[in-house]
């Protein structure tokens, strides 16, 4: 479970986040949705420890991570696993070896189970053949789905995506979604999605929650996000897709 | 309202000193961080032996360019020098000293600031922009111990031997040069210079090689971490990278010689 409490957060002069809270249960799905650069982001980076919050605290799994050294957060990273909305593949690796880059680093694990990992996840990637391709020469789609077999291959108890459908033709925005809906569903993982697009909410998540100018404005299951008056909740509604 | 301008000048100055403090303290820790990372070496030995190759071995041509081309240079303007004096035959001793205790070592770490150090910003810009480095991060691996400790151990190694090649393809040119441009003998060039270098002055010239190993990888590393801002901002951080740790270098080649030479 991801716990954040009274998150303020600023950058220099501007305030990004203020007395944000909010709670990530395990096996399920949570969208967190707001307008470009509101901080959203920010959001999963501080959940992973990356940055601090000016006060408020950051709990995963009962433990307080705000002001653990990075040290002691590796642990507490490895238990989720992060997608990032440019990728973040190693450009001058394979497929195979980002996918096996970080068993290799961090868990002495014997060769042959890092090989049956990243086998596994490339099948559930469906990228066979395109084990030695450099991310380059791939798709957004399939470079995605790299990211995503990555962030499980740790086998993570949730997983964090930053815009997961951001930059994607329809057809493999649908292919994101659903293998983020079949993650939950087959393999028990919880995912925090911090999106714009409000179809992707209705989508796949259980529960969302708004941003916007750095407040939480709407917590709660996907359902009730209709029954909100908030002005900014209406118009988004009727946009759907919050390009500000 | 000369009030407000002077105190809109010492916001700017205070918020502008806040700044470079800061990052001094970041650049500080970063550097300790880098350092404590070297009893890593052995788990990182790849990572030390590719980045040895790069600042090192592809290193060989620009250094020896550099140097062949300086200790040429040194040796017909010396010579020409020496020559009003008739004193040619001290140019040996003259050009040895300036190549092993100044230019062999200064040209070779400004050419490698240029090369290893561009690279490294440029590379760590990248990453950085591209979230690379978080990702490293956010996986559980320190990027310090696996991007900057294996440059620093590799230049750290490998700036030392550049130093001597750099020094002996100096002297080398230079002796060339004293032969067919000077019309000196071979022997009373080398007789100049053999006996009269003390160890001091390999001390000043080798000692720099460390120092400048350091300079230039943390510098430069720290200015590709801290990049922000996109594909201009990777420019403006190897840019940045190169400058300050060029300009260190030459501080640097400076205070060593001066250190050293008065106290040996």
């Amino acid at each position: 479970m991801i716990e954040l409490k009274n998150v303020s957060l600023k950058y220099g002069e501007k305030e990004i986040l203020k007395n944000v809270s909010l709670t990530v249960q395990d096996n399920t799905i949570k969208a967190i949705l707001g307008p470009s650069g509101v901080g959203k982001s920010t959001i999963l980076k501080l959940m992973l420890g990356l940055i601090k919050p000016n006060s408020g605290k950051v709990i995963i799994d009962g433990t307080d991570i705000t002001r653990m050294k990075e040290t002691e957060l590796y642990e507490i990273r490895r238990k989720m696993g992060m997608v990032f909305q440019g990728n973040a593949l190693f450009d001058s690796l394979s497929i195979s070896q980002n996918l096996g880059f970080f068993l290799r680093e961090n868990l002495k694990l014997p060769q042959e189970e890092i090989n049956r990992r990243v086998t596994e996840q490339i099948q559930f990637a469906g990228l066979e053949g395109y084990e030695d391709q450099l991310p380059e020469s791939l798709s957004g789609g399939m470079r995605r789905r790299v990211a995503i077999g990555r962030a499980l291959i740790f086998k993570p108890h949730m997983i964090l995506f930053d815009e997961p459908t951001a930059g994607l033709d329809p057809v493999s925005s649908k292919k994101i979604l659903s293998l983020i809906s079949s993650l939950r569903n087959h393999n028990n993982l919880g995912a925090v999605i911090v999106t714009h697009i409000i179809d992707d909410v209705f989508n796949v998540a259980d529960s969302v929650a708004v941003l916007y100018q750095g407040e939480m404005i709407f917590d709660d299951v996907t359902e009730k996000l209709h029954e909100s008056q908030h002005t900014f909740i209406r118009s988004i509604l009727s946009d759907k897709i919050l390009e500000l | 309202m000369p009030l407000l301008f002077i105190r809109s000048l010492e916001k700017r100055l205070n918020l502008q000193l806040k700044d470079f403090f800061l990052t001094m303290q970041e650049f500080f820790l970063f550097s300790l961080r880098t350092f404590m990372a070297i009893p890593k070496t052995i788990r990182y030995w790849r990572d030390v032996l590719d980045q040895a190759t790069i600042c090192g071995t592809d290193s060989i041509p620009i250094v020896l360019v550099s140097a062949i081309s300086i200790g040429a240079l040194l040796a017909i303007e010396v010579g020409n020098l020496l020559e009003d004096f008739g004193a040619k035959t001290m140019l040996g001793r003259s050009t040895a000293l300036s190549v092993i205790r100044e230019l062999g070592p200064l040209l070779m770490g400004l050419m490698l600031s240029a090369r290893f150090g561009s690279r490294n910003g440029a590379e760590l810009g990248a990453m950085q922009i591209s979230e690379q480095i978080d990702a490293l991060r956010a996986f559980g691996t320190d990027p310090i111990a696996k991007l900057v400790m294996p440059r620093l151990v590799a230049a750290l190694i490998m700036f030392l031997p550049l130093t001597a090649l750099s020094d002996f393809a100096g002297l080398q040119s230079a002796a060339y040069m004293a032969e067919h441009y000077h019309r000196i003998d071979p022997g009373i060039f080398w007789n100049a210079v053999y006996p009269r270098l003390a160890p001091k002055d390999f001390v000043v010239g080798f000692l720099k090689a460390p120092v400048f190993a350091v300079i230039i990888t943390l510098v430069s590393s720290f200015n590709g971490f801290s990049a922000r801002g996109g594909t201009a901002g990777v420019g403006r951080a190897t840019i940045k990278g190169i400058v300050v740790s060029s300009g260190l270098v030459l501080i640097a080649n400076f205070y060593v010689s001066k250190i050293v030479l008065e106290n040996m």
